[in-house]
């Protein structure tokens, strides 16, 4: 504990110098920047601005490009709030309660929970990540092929807890969304599905693509169409902070899903974008009033935008204590130290104290740096609102087509979204909800990737699931949970989904 | 009024008319565009860009690396076989150029692109992947591993890049040359696949070696043989599996340089020489060094040997993988 504290005062020395400092600095604008941008996400954000590092000084260079990780993870959460436009897939959930708060005029309460709920989440978690880094680590590992698919399939339990609705309803536009995760290249054959001679359409349908068209586009879409126009919402400034009863209801589900970011975060693979999508039915399952959910319920917003950061820190931890390359985000950072001449692997800790312990000094710096620059941006953004639809609308298309293209310079990625506009859009009007289609699109690539992983590996007997133990228990976990709310369907029949079923009927 | 539009159109017509008919005297006079058809980060991406700063170097000129990333590099190699041959677009491709085609015939598709849509101009490195075991598991030489695997057929495990990737490609010669059958379990990514075996959730993996490096020092991983023509540099003691008798067991994850077909022969030779002087350039020597890359440059009748063997090694790895039927 003592060699722990030594150490992270060698470490604040290297991110207090000054130019550490400025980069970290450079850094988090950059990613704030970069997660406003419609579609453009931390990765994307990352690999593109990866190059710009190269003639830099390592420590530099890995504080920075963090900063611009965890800065997007910020940003991210700012045009979902706003526009209903999701910046990457985690920010998928802040965009139902998120923008249904800022409809109500709370969109800077909105903002202010985002920002404190991922400060709080950030700084706890790297403070996970600095004690438990080489135990968890090692752990992390343990998550194979079969674990992976046992914890995915809490992700299909999630729906359940996904729309205000009609359960049937939700579950069709699953069905869809997975059946729209099929498209792409068969990962275990090589064979190229629904593809149909389009080269690009061999990766499946990008996340960021689809979320943005059937959110954000068919969100345009449906107030072009009104036919009186919706009253541009003037923002108060005294509206602009979260009263005293938000922050009592963000205050718990932050804790919650800071926690649960982190542990699922530090899985190999690309769970973290499920850990926001976890926290939003979390906290709708714990809620004593989970009717706000969809309507613009505080912890909507809290619960997974904590989530989606405390799991950035979380996939560093297995990048840093054995040099593994645990996800997208993390090998392109491990490739960056590779650039540098820094050799990353079970040895960097000892072998570069300065680089690791600078790095997590960097990153309690880098979230109050993020929290500071954005508390008073928030008075900024949300007087975006003021701006006339005619003015305000074309501009977000603009920015999203942009955003879209500039991720893989990709035109096809600019039809992919366009398509989910318009099939938002027709859904919208006929009573669907679309987040259950990006959760769909987001898990069934990764599922069927485990599923016949752990298939191979056992040379096709499903036994393995059963064999393995962490693979066991979440599979036994899951199945209580899926009995428990059988069991409250079939016994109290009138649940909250029911009453609101009634309420809606009675609105119209 | 008129006049400004009749003006503003000759001029405009004059840009539009001008650039190609001076670029055929002085090649290059606009920047060029080396695609890397992989992510930033990936040994695509990180040899393209010190390639181009040395190129640049040398020109005198602008050169830009762009990723243009999808379908396991099909995508930007595509778009690099249909660009105009003009010499402003290159490819820096990987191995995987040759088996990408060979893959397509195995499914009947009109393939994304032909290796013969490519000029070659230069190979930049070439690095040959190394067998690795979890430290823990019994096998301690190449010999262990492949009588183990002939005693239980298909039951060794081994993780790769993807199907038909570079290192699925590696284990199939080798299982080929000696005549054992692994068990694949393909993996979305060099990384994942690293992350799989460090997690013991299979048993071996071809990999280059720069990336299994610091886990063999660490103790956690143990090389057992590489596919190299000669022992890797930072690996002495590690055997080639030509030396222990499968000579057919060759790959290399190399990169090299590609022009579209059709571009004019002045303009290839001059981007030859430039290349000739760019391997040469300390920066770029130091730049390779940090990623652990050894330069392996070959121009000419040279590289066109090595491709033309490479691609025929592969051809054959991919027909006899097949077409995977699964269960």
């Amino acid at each position: 504990m003592l060699e722990t504290l030594h150490n992270l005062a060698v470490g604040f020395s290297v991110a207090l110098s000054p130019p550490v400092l400025l980069y970290a600095f450079v850094g988090c604008v950059i990613g704030t920047l970069v997660g406003v941008l419609p579609g453009v996400g931390p990765l994307a954000g990352i690999s593109l601005l990866l190059p710009a590092t190269f003639g830099m000084d390592a420590t530099r260079a890995i504080v920075m490009l963090a900063g611009i990780y965890y800065g997007a993870m910020y940003g991210g959460s700012t045009t979902s709030i706003l526009m209903r436009i999701p910046g990457e897939a985690a920010s998928v959930m802040t965009c139902i309660d998120g923008y249904a708060m800022a409809r109500k005029g709370r969109a800077g309460a909105a903002l202010a929970i985002a920002a404190v709920g991922s400060y709080v989440a950030g700084s706890a978690s790297v403070i996970g990540l600095m004690l438990l880094a080489p135990p968890l680590a090692a752990f992390a590992l343990r998550f194979g092929p079969p674990e992976y698919f046992a914890l995915l399939l809490f992700g299909l339990l999630v729906l359940a807890y996904m729309s205000s609705g009609s359960m049937l309803k939700s579950l069709a536009m699953a069905a869809l969304g997975l059946l729209l995760g099929m498209i792409g290249i068969d990962q275990m054959s090589g064979y190229f599905r629904f593809a149909y001679g389009v080269v690009e359409l061999g990766d499946g349908l990008g996340v960021v693509p689809v979320a943005v068209g059937l959110f954000g586009l068919a969100e345009i879409l449906a107030t072009a169409g009104q036919a009186v126009p919706p009253k541009v919402i003037e923002p108060r400034l005294r509206e602009l902070l979260p009263s005293r009863a938000e922050w009592r209801d963000a205050a718990a589900p932050i804790g919650r899903g800071t926690v649960l970011g982190f542990l699922v975060g530090i899985i190999p693979g690309s769970a973290h974008i499920i850990s926001s999508f976890v926290s939003y039915a979390l906290e709708k399952k714990l809620s004593k009033r989970p009717e706000e959910f969809g309507h613009g319920a505080v912890a909507g917003v809290a619960g997974p935008e904590s989530a989606n950061n405390s799991a950035t820190s979380g996939a560093f931890v297995p990048m840093l204590a054995l040099g593994v390359p645990s996800g997208p985000i993390p090998a392109v950072m491990l490739a960056a130290m590779m650039v540098h001449g820094v050799s990353p692997g079970p040895l960097l800790i000892r072998q570069q104290p300065e680089l690791f312990w600078g790095f997590i000094a960097s990153m309690y710096v880098g979230n109050l740096v993020l929290l500071i620059l954005n508390l008073p941006l928030v008075g900024l953004f949300v007087n975006l609102l003021r701006v006339p639809y005619p003015y305000l609308y074309p501009a977000i298309l603009t920015f999203s087509i942009l955003g879209v293209y500039a991720v893989n310079g990709s035109v096809v990625d600019v039809w992919i979204m366009l398509a989910m506009g318009v099939l938002g859009y027709i859904l919208r009007k006929l009573g669907f909800e679309t987040a259950p289609i990006v959760l769909g699109v987001v898990l069934a690539p990764m599922i069927e990737l485990a599923l016949r992983q752990s298939l191979a590996m056992s040379d096709g007997h499903y036994a393995i699931f059963f064999q393995r133990p962490i693979a066991a228990a979440l599979l036994a976990v899951g199945l209580g949970m899926m009995l428990l709310s059988l069991r409250s369907f079939i016994r109290r029949g009138l649940d909250w989904r029911a009453r609101m079923a009634l309420a809606e009927k009675g609105e119209s | 009024m008129i006049a400004v539009r009749v003006v503003l159109f000759v001029v405009l017509a004059l840009v539009a008319l001008s650039p190609p008919a001076i670029a055929q005297d002085t090649f290059p006079s606009r920047p060029i565009t080396i695609v890397a058809p992989f992510p930033p980060g990936g040994v695509a991406d990180l040899t393209a860009r010190p390639v181009a700063a040395a190129m640049e170097k040398a020109l005198k000129s602008p050169v830009g690396v762009v990723n243009k990333t999808g379908a396991a590099g099909a995508v930007g190699m595509q778009s690099v076989a249909v660009a105009k041959p003009d010499g402003y677009t290159l490819l820096l491709a990987l191995s995987s150029i040759s088996i990408i085609p060979e893959a397509d015939k195995i499914f009947d598709r009109k393939p994304a692109f032909t290796v013969d849509q490519f000029a070659p101009i230069a190979l930049i490195s070439a690095d040959p992947t190394v067998l690795v075991v979890p430290a823990d598991k019994p096998w301690k030489t190449a010999k262990d591993f492949i009588e183990d695997a002939r005693n239980r057929p298909g039951q060794i495990s081994y993780s790769s890049s993807g199907i038909y990737g570079t290192l699925h490609m590696a284990m199939e010669l080798l299982s080929h040359a000696a005549g054992i059958k692994l068990r694949h379990v393909p993996h979305a990514g060099a990384g994942p696949a690293l992350t799989a075996i460090l997690g013991g959730h299979v048993d071996a993996l071809a990999s280059g070696p720069a990336v299994v490096l610091p886990h063999i020092k660490a103790g956690k991983l143990r090389a057992l043989a590489g596919w190299g023509d000669k022992r890797v540099a930072a690996l002495p003691d590690v055997p080639t599996f030509k030396e222990l008798g499968y000579p057919d067991a060759e790959f290399y994850i190399w990169a090299g340089l590609f022009a579209p077909k059709a571009t004019p022969e002045p303009v290839l030779s001059k981007l030859r020489a430039t290349v000739r002087e760019a391997v040469n350039d300390p920066d770029f020597k130091t730049a390779m060094d940090k990623i652990e890359t050894p330069i392996a440059f070959k121009q000419g009748e040279e590289f066109q040997r090595f491709f033309d063997a490479d691609a025929r090694r592969l051809a054959a790895g991919v027909r006899k993988v097949g077409r995977i039927e699964t269960k």
